[in-house]
């Protein structure tokens, strides 16, 4: 048990600081599913922070901020993983070796950044009461973009013209569902 | 020597177009961030963030170019001088991303936050600089790590920082030409 939390600690803060090396070590031992967990609660998080704030201002009421967290998690358990099913099918047109569940774990670990931004952003929303969607939720899903770019390099062998034109791909797409999701 | 001449080249060409996408995202960060949300193609805006991003964007790009070398000395007598420079530009593409999500956020989306885009890309440059010069030294170093990250945390901050008083400058701009404009065709009077 300690060792199990020793190395999901080292993970997600790993992927924060050392996400080249860290996706390496993690995706031989991380189960596919601690992985979906993670984006799921990162957009959790973050989408309970836009309902919080929008609660805060009277403008929704406290069902609307549950609703927000539920589309959040829905989010980030289905939607990501189809996104890293799209991420795959790309990368097998470049003859990848990459199997399916490690992109999607790749790609679902690289919000463990945003997961440490939302829980940080709950948290100065709940104590502080600070408007927080933007701050801590944007800040926390945009940084997730560095280590998935790092994630996209590392399956496609280092390759930047073959990671860059992928990487760009799959933020548009990441993007304009966040968008679709956050109008639900 | 023929061979080492072809392939100096060749790197000098990639250098060339990494450069031109280089400058085309920071011109793409300096138009979203500075678009007028009433008038997206407003030709004073798209200038002036024009001009402020590829500023911005060379300054950044010749401190860490600069600094890197400065930490780096051993790494450039042994792999030369141009070592630096491509990890510098690989790092940089790493902005490519971030420009097309903002370029979309702006005018597709009509999101207004762009600090938030340029400050994540800028910091993404940084951790994907030391990952290349990892490559180029064969291992991580984390005073390598800190001084990219360092340096993209400056930059970040200077670009939130300098953004609130650079965005009242367009229609001041806008507004001095179309007095200028309007004194010549009176004939040099304000009437």
């Amino acid at each position: 048990m300690e060792n199990a939390n020793q190395s999901l600690f080292r993970t997600i803060f790993g992927m924060m600081i050392n996400p080249s090396g860290t996706i390496k070590n993690a995706l031989l031992s991380t189960k596919w599913y601690f992985s979906v967990a993670i984006s799921g609660l990162a957009f959790g998080l973050f989408f309970v922070q836009t309902g919080l704030d929008l609660y805060k201002t009277g403008q929704k009421s406290f069902g609307f901020v549950l609703l927000s967290g539920g589309t959040g998690i829905l989010y980030g358990i289905v939607a990501i993983p189809l996104i890293g099913v799209l991420l795959w099918a790309i990368l097998k047109m470049y003859k990848s070796d990459n199997d399916m569940k490690t992109t999607i774990s790749s790609f679902c670990l690289s919000y463990s950044g945003a997961l440490v931004y939302g829980i940080l952003g709950i948290l100065f929303s709940l104590v502080f009461g600070w408007k927080t969607s933007i701050a801590f939720g944007v800040t926390g899903v945009l940084w997730a973009i560095g280590p998935m770019i790092v994630g996209i390099r590392e399956m496609t062998k280092g390759k930047n013209g073959m990671s860059i034109p992928i990487a760009t791909v799959i933020s548009g797409v990441v993007l304009l569902s966040w968008s679709i999701f956050g109008n639900l | 020597m023929k061979d080492k001449n072809k392939q100096t080249e060749i790197n000098e060409s990639g250098s060339s177009w990494k450069g031109f996408i280089h400058s085309l995202c920071f011109m793409a960060f300096g138009i979203s961030a500075f678009s007028n949300p009433l008038d997206k193609l407003n030709l004073y805006n798209i200038l002036y963030g024009v001009l402020v991003g590829l500023i911005f964007g060379m300054i950044f790009k010749f401190f860490l170019k600069g600094f890197l070398g400065l930490f780096n000395g051993k790494t450039k007598k042994e792999k030369g001088k141009r070592a630096i420079k491509t990890a510098v530009d690989n790092g940089m593409l790493f902005s490519v991303p971030f420009a097309v999500m903002l370029i979309l956020a702006t005018f597709v989306l009509n999101w207004s936050m762009t600090v938030a885009f340029i400050s994540a890309g800028i910091m993404a440059v940084g951790t994907a600089t030391a990952i290349e010069i990892g490559k180029v030294k064969g291992k991580q170093e984390i005073k390598n790590t800190i001084l990219t990250s360092g340096m993209s945390f400056v930059f970040s901050f200077a670009w939130t920082l300098s953004y609130q008083y650079l965005v009242k400058a367009p229609p001041l701009i806008e507004g001095g030409i179309a007095l200028i404009k309007t004194m010549m065709s009176n004939g040099g009077g304000i009437v």
